[in-house]
């Protein structure tokens, strides 16, 4: 569209004979928009969705890795494995009940470390220091992470085992190899690597929280525990929900981390689902049944994920 | 009489006043002492928060015989001893029997057994016992790093992830512009399902994606002539690949454009019609340099997760031409008895991008508190 024509369109629009000329301008305006928001769409349908749609008949056929040259149709056998297959249910409950179990103590490690960490920051002023180092361990690859854990944990040659043994503060090493150093070690490292996203998250929240409302209730003698829950948390609301979608779908993601404390070869504490997806498709020729289980397991996730997005939006306008 | 009653009451008020000052006093001491604490518990955090970092820069030198003690510093090296035999310095130590060779002048032909000690080697060859020490005694600390550092696939995978990094953040931002420039406002109802489109992209989980989109990808590559057999095509197909899942765009990267062109006032946009501009030029010319803050919000969020991407380049890339942490997982894979090259290893993938953060910090706390706002 040249400035003449949208010019002359301004002046003209109101008579009734320049309505069709109009109308064009707008479809041309429109089209232009499509064609700066078409580059970017395209790649994310074809990369985003897309691939959903080619996967759809494979989870009906027992299709067993990429280069499969002879699939069959199996009906829904794929879909109803988790019950009727005792190897696939032996791989998947526990995957499920490890993976149920660290997004649970990943939430808690939300607020342990990122909400109070947002709080502190918000009522005793922000000092971007402590942001900067606070902040830091986001820089580190999920790899990084998973062998710092490794690095600090292992049971003979772990830096922090050595030092709490050191200090006394510990009789046993512990070892991120067996079933409960996986599990409570491992969320730890992540809320760490987090810790500094969660607490800008609510940070952001705490700042937008009108002044006058915080004055009110101190001048009326508010406790600070009042003042948390009846001021700061029900204006937060916005943060919070972010927080939970981010680390619901986050934690159900984890990957990089469990790769380096060993999940595909010598450490089965460390295969949570997305591991298990991961080898049924790349390594142990399960194509079809790991695509099969990813989308069984992500529907709900996406539902609620859907949900709290809503309300987000919803909270906000 | 007045004169006493008004005396007495000044006096009761002058009182109540310096009580009411000392409650003051106490209450102002109460708030120090308070953010003292709070002081106190950011420092002993922050001071948590390194401590990885330190332990993993200390273990990069510490030796995998000594990583059942405890060290605070790197360590001194231990005395060379003499009847260490080649077979064990190259598990515990990752010694190259050629570069042994090398140093010593010893001819490339003779064979050194692994049952070779360090003194058959002294007396075979006449070499002084002192230059035997003073090879070692930088070798038993620092071998991690020469072994990463001397490796040309170190700095290949590197480059290669630079490279990667820097193509996918202009391109991203490039495309993130454009997409926000023709949703903004969402006035329309195809703007709104666009912008609800890309809003899909947080609850879907990156562990379902990553089969079919394998899936679609390897369909499409197939089709390449030239891409089943290794070369430059096959390399720059793979990369482009990677390129491609990083600037689809993100719920991110659209949110953040969309709300800030939004608040750029359209009479700028009017204006520069009227001046003759097409609004691709306007794009170019006017709003690019506007949109100064989110551009360096969208690079400071997107660089770690780029940079630091490990599932898409570990399926998609051949193991010779990867990025870096595919290559730092094959290589620890390889060393797993020798923790000086895997800490070694670790440290040097992190420490390019730890110096762009202390050098940006301003940029990156800023453009994550822009991040949170949008989320």
């Amino acid at each position: 569209m040249t400035s003449t024509e949208r010019t002359s369109d301004r002046i003209t629009s109101a008579s009734g004979a320049h309505h069709t000329r109009h109308r064009d301008l707008r479809r041309i305006r429109i089209m232009q928009d499509w064609a700066f928001i078409s580059p970017q769409l395209f790649l994310f349908v074809l990369l985003t969705l897309v691939p959903f749609v080619f996967a759809v008949p494979i989870l009906f056929t027992d299709m067993a890795n990429f280069n499969d040259p002879s699939v069959n149709s199996v009906g829904f056998a794929n879909f109803t494995a988790i019950f009727t297959n005792p190897s696939v249910a032996a791989d998947y409950f526990p995957a499920l009940k490890r993976t149920l179990i660290f997004v649970a103590l990943n939430y808690t490690t939300v607020y342990i470390f990122g909400l109070s960490l947002a709080l502190l920051m918000f009522e005793f002023g922000v000092r971007r220091g402590f942001f900067t180092i606070i902040y830091m361990p986001l820089m580190l690859s999920g790899l990084a992470v998973g062998y710092l854990a490794v690095m600090l944990f292992s049971q003979q040659t772990g830096s922090m085992n050595l030092l709490l043994l050191d200090l006394g503060i510990i009789k046993e090493p512990i070892d991120i190899f067996s079933a409960n150093g996986t599990r409570w070690i491992l969320p730890l490292m992540v809320g760490w690597r987090y810790a500094g996203f969660n607490m800008a998250i609510f940070l952001v929240g705490l700042l937008a929280i009108p002044l006058d409302t915080i004055e009110a209730s101190i001048i009326d003698g508010a406790t600070y525990w009042q003042r948390l829950t009846r001021v700061y948390f029900p204006q937060m609301w916005p943060s919070f929900i972010i927080a939970t979608t981010m680390a619901l779908i986050g934690a159900f993601s984890v990957f990089d981390e469990l790769v380096a404390m060993g999940a595909l070869y010598v450490n089965p504490e460390a295969k949570l689902l997305s591991v298990l997806f991961f080898t049924y498709g790349f390594q142990i020729d399960r194509l079809a049944l790991g695509m099969t289980l990813a989308i069984i397991t992500s529907v709900p996730l996406i539902f609620v994920g859907t949900l709290l997005l809503r309300l987000q939006r919803k909270l906000q306008y | 009489m007045t004169t006493e009653l008004e005396s007495k009451n000044q006096e009761e008020i002058a009182d109540r006043r310096r009580s009411q000052r000392r409650r003051d006093r106490s209450h102002s001491r109460r708030r120090k002492i308070y953010a003292g604490l709070a002081l106190g518990v950011m420092a002993i955090y922050s001071v948590l928060t390194l401590i990885p970092f330190y332990a993993l820069a200390v273990r990069s030198t510490v030796p995998t015989k000594e990583s059942t003690t405890l060290h605070f510093w790197i360590p001194k090296a231990d005395e060379v001893n003499f009847d260490s035999q080649v077979g064990n310095l190259s598990m515990f130590y990752n010694l190259d029997p050629a570069d042994l060779k090398e140093a010593f002048g010893i001819p490339s032909t003779e064979y050194l057994g692994a049952r070779t000690s360090l003194r058959d080697i002294s007396e075979e060859y006449g070499i002084p016992e002192e230059e035997i020490r003073s090879f070692f005694s930088n070798f038993y600390i620092y071998n991690g790093w020469r072994t990463i550092l001397s490796d040309g696939r170190f700095f290949g995978a590197l480059g290669r992830t630079l490279l990667v990094t820097i193509v996918s953040l202009i391109g991203l931002t490039i495309l993130s512009v454009f997409t926000g420039y023709g949703l903004a406002g969402l006035r329309r109802r195809d703007q709104r399902l666009v912008y609800s489109t890309y809003l899909l992209q947080m609850v879907i989980p990156a562990m379902l994606i990553i089969l079919p989109q394998f899936l679609l990808i390897k369909w499409f590559t197939d089709l390449i002539p030239g891409f089943a057999s290794p070369g430059l095509t096959r390399v720059i197909v793979q990369l482009g690949s990677i390129v491609a899942i990083n600037i689809k765009g993100t719920a991110f990267s659209v949110l953040i454009f969309t709300a800030f062109i939004n608040g750029i006032p359209r009479e700028l946009e009017e204006s520069a019609m009227i001046d003759g501009a097409s609004r691709a030029q306007y794009v170019w010319r006017i709003l690019m340099p506007l949109l100064k803050a989110p551009i360096v919000a969208l690079i400071v969020v997107q660089l770690p997760l780029i940079y630091n991407q490990f599932l898409e380049p570990f399926v998609y890339l051949d193991r010779e031409s990867s990025t870096l942490l595919p290559y730092i997982q094959t290589t620890v894979g390889q060393f797993s008895t020798n923790f000086q090259v895997i800490y070694a290893a670790i440290l040097a993938s992190i420490i390019p991008l730890l110096v762009i953060y202390i050098a940006f910090r301003k940029a990156f706390v800023k453009g994550a508190l822009a991040g949170a706002v949008k989320g």
